[in-house]
């Protein structure tokens, strides 16, 4: 362990600390703020339900994320090959991308359902948008010298795209990815919060409307535990992937 | 108000404090000041009507109070807010009330029962073929979060299993049972029905009270704390929101305009008019007209928690005696 990770993890002990002892003194009743040892209890106690509910909401989020990924890489090489399309897309992207999910989720479940596809589509909604402007951002970011060496021997847009374009993108891609991971944990939770029969956003939800505080703050815990992860092997990915990354 | 010992939960919920930036403090002139949370947004829900009439005809003033009403996006703050001392009364439906009670142990007081019946029922397009709650098997039957004890006793009310339907959280949209993503939806009486029907969808309604069920629906909220300290102060406020609610009882089309200064001007007051009078039906019972309106008595309440503990929706038996008082009811 070095001593970086040791001066975090002594950090993190400090803040649960003040924070036990603060509510324990404050008697600041769990309904309100729970301590750090409720949570616990609550992870502990709730575990055989927490990790179902995990593993739905990262499945959605996954699910999600590779729509919305894909959506947002296909919309970037379509505006990468065909230059004059690029307000139209981008403005549509815009407009997708300023609709708020709240307003948006109910509509997919009366015209999906229950399942899961709502969700997916929530999910990626959030996520399409980062990806788009990576990707179309990483397109364009190809070294000069190497765009005037592939001009001089005339080669095909398409293979020009193969080889300079597309690894010049990866690392912007990667970047993307980084962002959108931890965001299509969250797009998964909001769409569940807004109603579903499983997953980490309903444990929320009820939670939430039955003032337990500790189950709350232990599904929060479980959410971002679960998006360190996502973003840790999104950073796994790049490093396998992008050699000088 | 009593904030002055509330500093430190203050701090911890600034969220919740920000929702009482209306809120009061102790006198105005001769009118103690008091915070009433409605536990929803603005709209002709009969406790919510009572507190607008008193306060807008001059009731709540009539026994020196000086009320400020405020209302809850309906997540629940209003109870953290209550029993943090930031609001001094609210309303809840009694079945969350003896829940809350149980579990986190809130310190709920109904000081008076409005609702005698259950606020929910059940709904399904009249041309559906879906007649009776024995039609409900091999169909798709919707729930508001968690399955609701009704839905428990009605399918045993008609001789139904659980496996017999399946069982769906739909949340609050009514569009998804005219759009077919569910057979059967849970509605509250006295609000979606009226929008389901105004979209020109006839429907066939089942409300559990009327298969036996012992279902109550929405209190005046207080806390044990405030029934003991500061009796007065709530026995003036029941005193003058029962006048409100008799007068929009006999006064419906005026207690509609009042609503209406709290619903804002995109409101319906016809849809708002179908709450009231939907609410007003309900608040009548053998027992209020006995006693008058608001009254409960154990019994009720026992029924009700007999009736969440046999299916499993409350967390553990509390002492009915304490969940209740008649104290500030004129009998």
């Amino acid at each position: 362990m070095t001593r970086r990770t040791v001066a975090g993890l002594a950090l993190v002990v400090v803040v649960l600390g003040i924070w036990e002892v603060w509510v324990q003194a404050s008697g600041t009743p769990v309904y309100l703020v729970p301590a750090p040892s409720d949570i616990a209890s609550v992870l502990g106690e709730d575990a055989s339900e927490l990790v179902p509910a995990a593993l739905v909401t990262l499945g959605e989020a996954v699910a999600g994320l590779a729509l919305g990924g894909a959506i947002g890489l296909a919309m970037a090489v379509i505006v990468t090959f065909w230059g004059q399309l690029e307000q139209g897309v981008m403005s549509l992207a815009l407009l997708i991308k300023s609709t708020p999910i709240i307003a948006v989720a109910p509509i997919l479940t009366i015209w999906m359902g229950f399942g899961h596809g709502p969700k997916v589509i929530v999910t990626a909604l959030l996520t399409f948008f980062p990806v788009l402007i990576n990707s179309v951002e990483g397109f364009r970011s190809v070294d000069p010298a190497v765009t005037d060496w592939f001009r001089s021997i005339d080669v095909p847009s398409r293979q020009y795209f193969t080889h300079a374009r597309w690894p010049s993108a990866r690392p912007f891609l990667f970047a993307a990815l980084k962002v959108a991971a931890p965001l299509a944990m969250i797009g998964a939770v909001v769409a569940e919060w807004m109603g579903a029969s499983s997953g980490l956003g309903r444990l929320m939800w009820l939670a939430y409307t039955n003032l337990d505080m500790p189950s709350l703050f232990g599904a929060v815990f479980a959410l971002t535990l679960l998006s360190a992860a996502v973003y840790r092997l999104v950073v796994a990915a790049e490093r396998r992937t992008v050699h000088w990354a | 108000m009593r904030c002055n010992s509330r500093l430190a939960h203050v701090l911890v919920a600034g969220v919740l404090l920000a929702a009482c930036a209306g809120g009061g403090s102790t006198g105005v002139g001769d009118a103690t000041r008091i915070t009433f949370m409605a536990g929803f947004s603005p709209q002709a829900n009969l406790p919510f009507v009572g507190a607008y009439v008193a306060r807008d005809l001059g009731y709540f003033a009539d026994v020196g109070l000086d009320v400020a009403i405020q209302h809850s996006a309906g997540g629940g703050e209003h109870l953290q807010l209550l029993a943090a001392g930031e609001v001094d009364v609210t309303t809840q439906d009694a079945a969350v009330l003896l829940q809350r009670r149980a579990d986190p142990g809130l310190p709920l007081v109904s000081i008076g029962l409005i609702g005698q019946r259950g606020q929910q029922a059940f709904v399904a397009l009249a041309d559906s073929g879906i007649e009776t709650p024995s039609d409900w098997a091999g169909h798709t039957v919707g729930y508001k979060g968690t399955p609701p004890p009704d839905v428990f006793a009605i399918l045993d009310a008609v001789g139904l299993e659980v496996a017999d339907i399946e069982l769906v959280n739909v949340g609050f949209d009514p569009r998804v049972l005219t759009e077919g993503q569910v057979d059967v939806y849970p509605v509250f009486k006295s609000n979606e029905p009226d929008t389901i029907r105004g979209w020109g969808f006839e429907l066939n309604m089942w409300d559990a009270a009327d298969f036996g069920v012992p279902t109550l629906g929405l209190t005046y909220v207080a806390t044990g704390d405030m029934v003991a300290k500061e009796p007065e102060v709530l026995d003036a406020f029941m005193t003058a929101a029962i006048r409100g609610i008799e007068y929009a009882r006999d006064h419906p089309e005026e207690a509609i305009d009042i609503v209406m200064r709290y619903v804002g001007e995109e409101g319906d007051a016809e849809h708002q008019r179908f709450i009231l009078d939907t609410e007003l039906i309900d608040s009548v019972s053998d027992t209020t007209a006995a006693n008058g309106l608001g009254w409960q008595k154990a019994e009720q309440w026992s029924a009700l928690q007999d009736l969440l503990l046999r299916y499993d929706a409350l967390a553990s038996p509390v002492d009915v005696s304490e969940v209740f008082t008649t104290q500030f009811l004129s009998g």
